[in-house]
């Protein structure tokens, strides 16, 4: 191993700045994630060249693969900046610089911070929650079967960090396409049995313009979900359950 | 208020790229379009290419073979309706609206080189391969040069005469092995977006036995295109298997020596 990490960073000050890149010169350690390197250049932010410059902005907060902030482009792939380790990169390109930047679908805020706000926007309309006022106890909820408690935990692991959207083909500003990861949380919901109560709405919406059709089966989502969700399989289902619902709409509404 | 950050802008110009927009819940049609489109493929488009490719396979038999097949496919009641119905309007929506869904999507195997994401590109190739040939495929066969319905003896060598030319045959092998191809796949893609296969295993199978499907549908297709080129028993074609035999008069025998009126030969006056 190199005693000595290259980095190339792609920088903007301002979400309407130019981009450019910035190296970095990092001493190596063993086991550094790019999140250690990110924390090295901040505790000495000077650039290869010598010059001084500010420390890397990027979103992060548990740095363990689990709040789903500091997802960016590492060597070009949507990656997680806590569980992607300099190794691994060391040994998919020896000898060659790590390049960071920011998700590429996403407008940029600061460096290697995007806004990410259009998830949360799509989850408010998909309604990714169970409807429950909270003004006065309402009791216990309605027993979940266990079968359907372990179909559900696995949807539950989604950590929204938007990795599902920027690798999808079919995720950009032509299609408007909602995302796996709305998708998925959808799925939950309807899944469970005092949020099913909204089942008829988040399906509808995902009829929408922008909805679940526009997906192309590529499987980017599932091969890139940093915390292995099964997005193929909820897509299907929900796709189906999606066209039931058009079609009783057809007739019934 | 002061302290409130600036709204972030709905594009980035230095990126050239806008903003994804949040979904629009109610509103379009497109998830109507997107499923006739997927319905369309494979019922009433897909299900022609299996009777396109059968009826061909009539080919191996000869010029008869294969004019009585044409006839027999232009005998069925309304066959015009039929045509337009069935074949030419569902194949205009397809073609176009797979057109737009292919100029949307952004293809990424260069960063993401996965099986699935070659998947999604190849269905999108193999259809405008498709689209490309099929244009030229229906003009040149179907409505220009002799009118086939009409003249069903002369399919075999209307088709012999276009494959003559190695570019076409190239384009023929080409497009036959496309839009199998796309097909195939297509129906992949129809079973796991409708919910019949959504678990992974369930996709696993269905995708060989979609492989499967595909293999044969194009071997039987291209050994279709060999019954046009391929067999010297039938290579030069009569122009119509249909047309009574041409009279071919007997060659006038040389008149005999000393002969004095040629047009009475052996009578010597």
């Amino acid at each position: 191993m190199p005693s000595t990490i290259h980095v190339e960073i792609l920088r903007q000050s301002t979400p309407d700045d130019a981009a450019r890149t910035e190296r970095f010169a990092i001493p190596y350690r063993p086991n550094m994630n790019i999140t250690s390197v990110l924390g090295e250049i901040a505790l000495n932010p000077i650039t290869a060249d010598g010059a001084p410059t500010t420390p890397i902005t990027y979103d992060s907060n548990c740095l363990e693969e689990i709040c789903g902030s500091c997802a960016m482009l590492i060597n070009g792939r949507a990656r997680m900046a806590c569980s992607t380790l300099v190794d691994t990169l060391q040994k998919e390109h020896p000898d060659k610089p790590i390049r960071l930047a920011p998700l590429s679908k996403f407008p940029v805020v600061r460096d290697l911070a995007v806004d990410r706000a259009v998830l949360f926007e799509n989850l408010k309309v998909v309604k990714a929650w169970v409807p429950i006022d909270g003004t006065y106890d309402l009791g216990p909820g309605p027993r979940q079967f266990p079968q359907t408690q372990e179909a559900r935990y696995p949807l539950s692991n989604c950590i929204s960090c938007t990795i599902c959207m920027e690798v999808c083909p079919q995720f950009n500003d032509q299609t408007n396409f909602v995302g796996a990861a709305t998708i998925a949380q959808a799925r939950l919901f309807n899944m469970d049995p005092a949020g099913s109560v909204l089942k008829q709405d988040r399906l509808r919406a995902l009829a929408g313009d922008g909805g679940i059709q526009e997906c192309g089966f590529a499987q980017n989502c599932v091969e890139a979900c940093p915390k292995l969700l099964p997005l193929a399989e909820s897509i299907s289902i929900t796709g189906r359950d999606a066209m039931l619902q058009q079609l009783k709409d057809l007739f019934t509404r | 208020m002061a302290t409130s950050a600036p709204p972030i802008p709905t594009h980035s110009s230095v990126r050239g790229i806008k903003k994804v927009q949040p979904l629009h819940p109610d509103t379009g049609h497109s998830f109507l379009w997107h499923k006739l489109h997927s319905l369309s493929g494979l019922i009433p488009i897909g299900a022609f290419l299996i009777e396109h490719i059968l009826s061909n396979i009539e080919a191996l038999g000869g010029p008869a073979a294969y004019g009585h097949q044409v006839r027999l496919l232009n005998s069925l009641p309304q066959v015009r309706v039929l045509e337009w119905t069935f074949i030419f309007i569902p194949l205009a929506f397809h073609a176009t609206y797979g057109l737009w869904i292919a100029l949307r999507g952004r293809a990424t195997v260069n960063v993401y080189p996965w099986a699935g994401n070659w998947g999604y590109l190849t269905q999108r190739i193999t259809g405008l391969i498709a689209f490309a040939y099929i244009i030229q495929h229906v003009w040149r066969q179907r409505f220009s040069g002799v009118m086939l319905p009409e003249h069903p003896g002369a399919a075999f060598a209307k088709v012999q005469h276009e494959l003559h030319n190695p570019w076409m045959l190239a384009l023929y092998i080409v497009a036959m092995i496309a839009t199998c191809w796309h097909f195939s796949y297509g129906i992949w893609l129809f079973a796991a977006k409708w919910g019949i296969t959504p678990g992974n295993r369930a996709r696993k199978r269905f995708g060989q036995l979609c492989a499967a499907f595909g293999t044969v549908l194009c071997i039987l297709g291209l050994a279709s295109i060999y019954a046009f080129v391929g067999n010297p028993k039938f290579a030069n074609a009569p122009a119509d298997a249909f047309a009574p035999p041409a009279i071919t008069q007997p060659a006038p025998a040389p008149p005999p020596p000393n002969s004095t009126n040629p047009s009475q030969p052996g009578i010597v006056q």
